[in-house]
């Protein structure tokens, strides 16, 4: 059902230039945005999901994304799509708080990266897949950001390469090559 | 892809990922309370090296132009140094200098001009003078005295 919302998300059900007119306006923006909050939250979730993987985590992240979204309202321009625009956004945040989780392991020293993915994952009461889905959630989640980002885009949502190079902003060419590079490290791995 | 499709066959496409019931409307009004207040638009501009230098340039070409105003008008308020008391320099020079400014200032004069009688002695007696022109000259003035006459008289 999720992916079928980020597609329509993505596709604009809604008048987008009414809807940003209405929010660079002070009188109209709080109502424009509680209908942004309607057709965006649930793919902006899923795709911060999919990228810390633990529900309190993406729950957290998706809540920092929107309220820096309302911030940044009067730099939003309209030269770009307004899910794009939020999808940027989410991306950015995910990859700050990977960054800093990372950091943070390191730091500790206590336990591997992968280690604390899979306790994260295990200690997520939102997360019911067997092992099989867990070891592929962890493998994905090995990926270099770039690579994961454009794995879960494709294999996930089943975005178009057109769509994604306008979010991500890179060539058709450049993704096309980091989902096959993602798909043969993943298969290497998992059939070890 | 054929690997693309080992991948979906062994995990399938569902990540096994859930989230909690009524969690998007919830997640919605959540964030509509943590709003701050509208963000308010703060526009800055980068100043080009122009933009940055012109109000100094502005400055001193005001500063320039009030000097200019006050030399014209110093100037036109001098009293005239062309005065006897205090003759230029340069006129000073002038009338040193032994040059004869007569060569090229007064006009040529031929030698006969004086004597010529038609021009000098055109009237004999006042009387045809002031009947000609019409005038009368003051009695003191009445009596024409030629220069034949006073060899005679004198």
């Amino acid at each position: 059902m999720w992916k079928e919302k980020i597609l329509m998300a993505y596709k604009a059900p809604i008048d987008e230039k009414e809807l940003v007119k209405q929010l660079q306006d002070e009188k109209t923006a709080s109502k424009a945005f509680e209908t942004l909050l309607q057709y965006y939250s649930e793919p902006v979730y899923w795709q911060i999901r999919r990228m810390v993987l633990n529900h309190d985590d993406a729950n957290d992240v998706v809540q920092n994304v929107f309220i820096k979204a309302w911030s940044n309202l009067h730099n939003f321009r309209g030269d770009a799509k307004l899910s794009t625009w939020l999808f940027k956004i989410a991306v950015n945040e995910s990859i700050n708080f990977l960054n800093k989780e990372k950091h943070r392991v390191q730091s500790t020293g206590d336990m591997e990266e992968e280690s604390v993915m899979m306790r994260n994952l295990e200690a997520d009461e939102y997360f019911d897949g067997d092992d099989l889905q867990k070891r592929f959630q962890i493998a994905i989640s090995n990926l270099p950001e770039k690579q994961k980002l454009v794995f879960n885009m494709r294999y996930y949502d089943e975005m178009k390469y057109e769509e994604m190079s306008e979010i991500l902003g890179t060539s058709v060419g450049a993704l096309k090559a980091s989902y096959h590079h993602a798909v043969k490290k993943l298969t290497e791995w998992l059939s070890e | 892809m054929r690997q693309e499709e080992e991948l979906i066959n062994r995990f399938g496409k569902d990540s096994g990922m859930k989230v909690p019931e009524n969690y998007f409307p919830d997640l919605q009004k959540n964030i509509l309370n943590k709003l701050p207040e509208y963000p308010k638009v703060v526009r800055t501009v980068d100043h080009t090296r122009w933009q940055r230098i012109k109000p100094y340039v502005y400055l001193a070409a005001m500063f320039c132009g009030i000097w200019l105003m006050m030399k014209v008008f110093h100037t036109a308020t001098q009293p005239m140094s062309m005065s006897l008391d205090n003759p230029p320099a340069a006129l000073v020079d002038m009338i040193d200098s032994d040059y004869d400014y007569d060569i090229h200032y007064v006009p040529y004069i031929p030698d006969n001009f004086y004597e010529d009688e038609d021009f000098i002695m055109s009237y004999d007696n006042i009387e045809d003078f002031e009947k000609d022109f019409d005038y009368s000259f003051q009695p003191e003035y009445s009596t024409i005295t030629t220069s034949s006459q006073n060899d005679k008289n004198g």
